[in-house]
């Protein structure tokens, strides 16, 4: 479960000298979303949006202006350590040690979680057979492709178990197989067989939006613009194709904001 | 506590697994070292072997058979100069310097007309230059026993002419006279510890920002003290283990060092290697930390080999201090990091006492300097995840 309350983000860009003082950048205005356990929720909005900021919050990288931030109940400003052990988040950027195998890299996460070595072995593995990854497990991620490196990336993210899990543009990079088996693994996760998660996921692209998510969010300057399921947004907006109505969201409201 | 050596595990094995890094370091540093100083002590040998030859080279020999006499009482044998020897000379071929006796020379000298002889040499030929000195004072022998001679014919004492007595008394001990030319190997231990330390600090940080796995990194609960002292340890590891690597590689040079002086000399044995390590590993762990804190505000590899570029100057400069500072150690180098290190390995090759404020300022320093690079990185930490 978490849960986001009219989160705030301003950053002022660097000094000049001998120049006025520029004016700070308004990232993340207000947003708020809740997204249940067993729920997929699509944050969906145009690029610069303020959607990896609003996660990168979430994920206790950056400290709000203003705003609550909760998982599981968890205040992620107040106990960012106790909020980060129950989240798994696979950020924008996705760095894998290239001189490490995919096992030690997702197994070192492990570690950083506070889990013991073998158990953290065992997930390594476990989670290798659901990402498909078994036969790149022991090799060092130097040549990975693009969606090898996804793959281990989020292998990490899911190391420790998390009820909850963050993704910020997943399936940027990947091809239509890996988007599928992406998306398959996403679902698998947020039903009860797959320990019934908490998926809040990032992305600009409305086909995404509509195969996977149980509810969306629109997010546009840095503000929640629309938010309920993707029939509920098509009806409101009186349109038959998703794309439009979610150009009639994102911009007209943005437009006349 | 756990975290920390799975940072510290984990680094280590990424640093040794960066082969082709660890290698040119190896060679460049630990290997340089000896081989410098095997190749001195080939120039050593070359010198003694010349000292002993006991040989001079004169053009014109023939002008002046009393000269001929006495360098052959001296037991020096005398050789012809070679026609074009002002070229070879200047060209390093001849490593001897000439000493040109004009016509008429034993006529003038029987006169009392002070004839002139010239001693030639080229002061960019090191060989020679070492030879002139040894040329001079024989030719000046032989100036004072004719003139001895002279006064003796004439009922006068010796003495007069030499009113005054000189005889010199060294000082220096075996080992300080040693130290003279084994000066460069406190130098290069130093640089050793340094170019381990860099690449393992750079890569740890900016080269981590680069790859774009600090911001995952510092999304784990780990705390952030843990994942830096982690990170500390290892790059001070991996410096103090070139260190090591390059002290114990003096022991072996030894063996190979070709002129028996300073092989007799150079006293480096492994209580030497020890203590030189003692003095290092706080000064690995320091310079870990500031490069460290340097690497971390940049973005970029790249940026950031250009950021501690001016560190890497000024440790590389600091020993040198020593070279243009005439007056010897002053206090103030103990509180200055590797010029300390420096000036007290430079004692222990010596084979002077160590006092403790010796051990104990640069040991403070090192600590203080650690902590605050250390603290600063966990400081920066996530200011430098997020842009």
């Amino acid at each position: 479960m978490i849960t986001v309350q009219h989160l705030a983000k301003q950053f002022m860009p660097p000094r000049r000298w001998f120049r006025p003082a520029p004016d700070p950048v308004r990232a993340v205005v207000d947003v708020s979303f809740t997204a249940p356990d067993g729920h997929i929720l699509g944050l969906l909005g145009p690029n610069g949006a303020g959607k990896t900021t609003s996660l990168r919050m979430l994920a206790g990288l950056i400290e709000p202006d203003a705003g609550r931030l909760a998982v599981d109940g968890v205040d992620v400003v107040a106990r960012p350590r106790e909020a980060m052990a129950k989240m798994g988040v696979l950020s924008d950027a996705r760095g894998l040690y290239p001189r490490l195998t995919a096992r030690e890299n997702i197994v070192y996460y492990g570690l950083l979680q506070g889990m013991p070595r073998d158990t953290a072995e065992a997930r390594a593995t476990e989670l290798a057979r659901m990402l498909d990854l078994m036969p790149l497990l022991d090799r060092r991620t130097d040549g990975f492709s693009q969606g090898e490196r996804m793959k281990t990336a989020l292998a990490r993210a899911l190391v420790h178990d998390p009820a909850n899990i963050v993704l910020d543009e997943p399936t940027n990079g990947l091809d239509v197989m890996a988007t599928r088996a992406l998306r398959e693994a996403l679902r698998h996760l947020s039903t009860p067989a797959g320990g019934g998660k908490c998926i809040v996921f990032s992305t600009h692209i409305m086909q995404e939006v509509e195969r996977l998510c149980d509810s969306v969010t629109i997010v546009a300057h840095g503000r929640t613009v629309a938010a309920g399921t993707v029939a509920s947004l098509l009806e409101a907006t009186s349109q038959t194709d998703f794309e439009e109505a979610f150009v009639a969201l994102a911009f007209n409201e943005a437009g006349s904001a | 506590m756990k975290r920390m050596w799975a940072v510290y595990r984990k680094e280590i094995v990424d640093a040794l697994r960066d082969r082709r890094t660890l290698i040119v370091v190896l060679v460049s540093s630990v290997l340089l070292g000896p081989l410098v100083l095997i190749v001195m002590s080939g120039l050593l040998a070359q010198f003694e072997t010349q000292a002993e030859k006991r040989v001079v080279v004169v053009s014109g020999i023939e002008h002046a058979p009393t000269l001929k006499n006495y360098f052959e009482r001296q037991t020096y044998t005398v050789q012809a100069a070679p026609k074009d020897h002002e070229d070879l000379l200047r060209r390093s071929k001849l490593s001897e310097p000439v000493l040109v006796v004009p016509d008429g020379f034993e006529e003038a000298l029987l006169h009392g007309d002070r004839p002139v002889l010239e001693l030639v040499s080229d002061s960019g030929n090191r060989q020679a230059e070492v030879g002139a000195g040894r040329v001079r004072r024989l030719v000046e022998g032989f100036a004072r026993e004719r003139g001895a001679l002279a006064l003796a014919l004439r009922g006068v004492a010796a003495e007069v002419l030499e009113p005054v007595e000189v005889i010199g008394r060294d000082l220096a001990s075996q080992q300080s006279r040693a130290s003279q030319l084994t000066a460069m190997l406190p130098f290069f231990v130093l640089m050793a510890v340094l170019y381990g330390a860099l690449n393992a600090a750079l890569d740890i940080t900016a080269g981590e920002r680069e790859r774009g796995s600090l911001e995952p990194l510092l999304m784990t609960p780990a705390p952030r003290a843990a994942v830096v002292a982690g990170k500390w340890l290892a790059v001070a590891s991996v410096s103090a283990l070139i260190a090591v690597l390059s002290c114990l590689s003096f022991l072996p040079a030894q063996w190979l060092l070709r002129s028996d002086t300073l092989q007799a000399l150079f006293q480096f044995g492994w209580i030497e290697a020890g203590l030189f390590i003692a003095t290092l590993v706080p000064l690995a762990c320091a310079l870990s930390a500031l490069l460290m804190a340097l690497a971390i505000r940049c973005r970029t590899f790249k940026e950031a080999q250009a950021a501690s570029s001016v560190l890497l100057m000024c440790v590389s400069m600091l020993p040198l201090v020593t070279v243009f500072n005439q007056e010897g150690e002053a206090p103030w180098h103990l509180w200055v990091p590797a010029l300390a290190q420096h000036t007290v390995m430079s004692r222990m090759l010596k084979g002077e006492a160590v006092p403790f404020d010796m051990v104990a300022i640069p040991l403070g320093v090192c600590l203080v300097l650690s902590l605050l690079g250390v603290m600063s990185v966990a400081r920066s930490l996530r200011a430098a995840a997020v842009h």
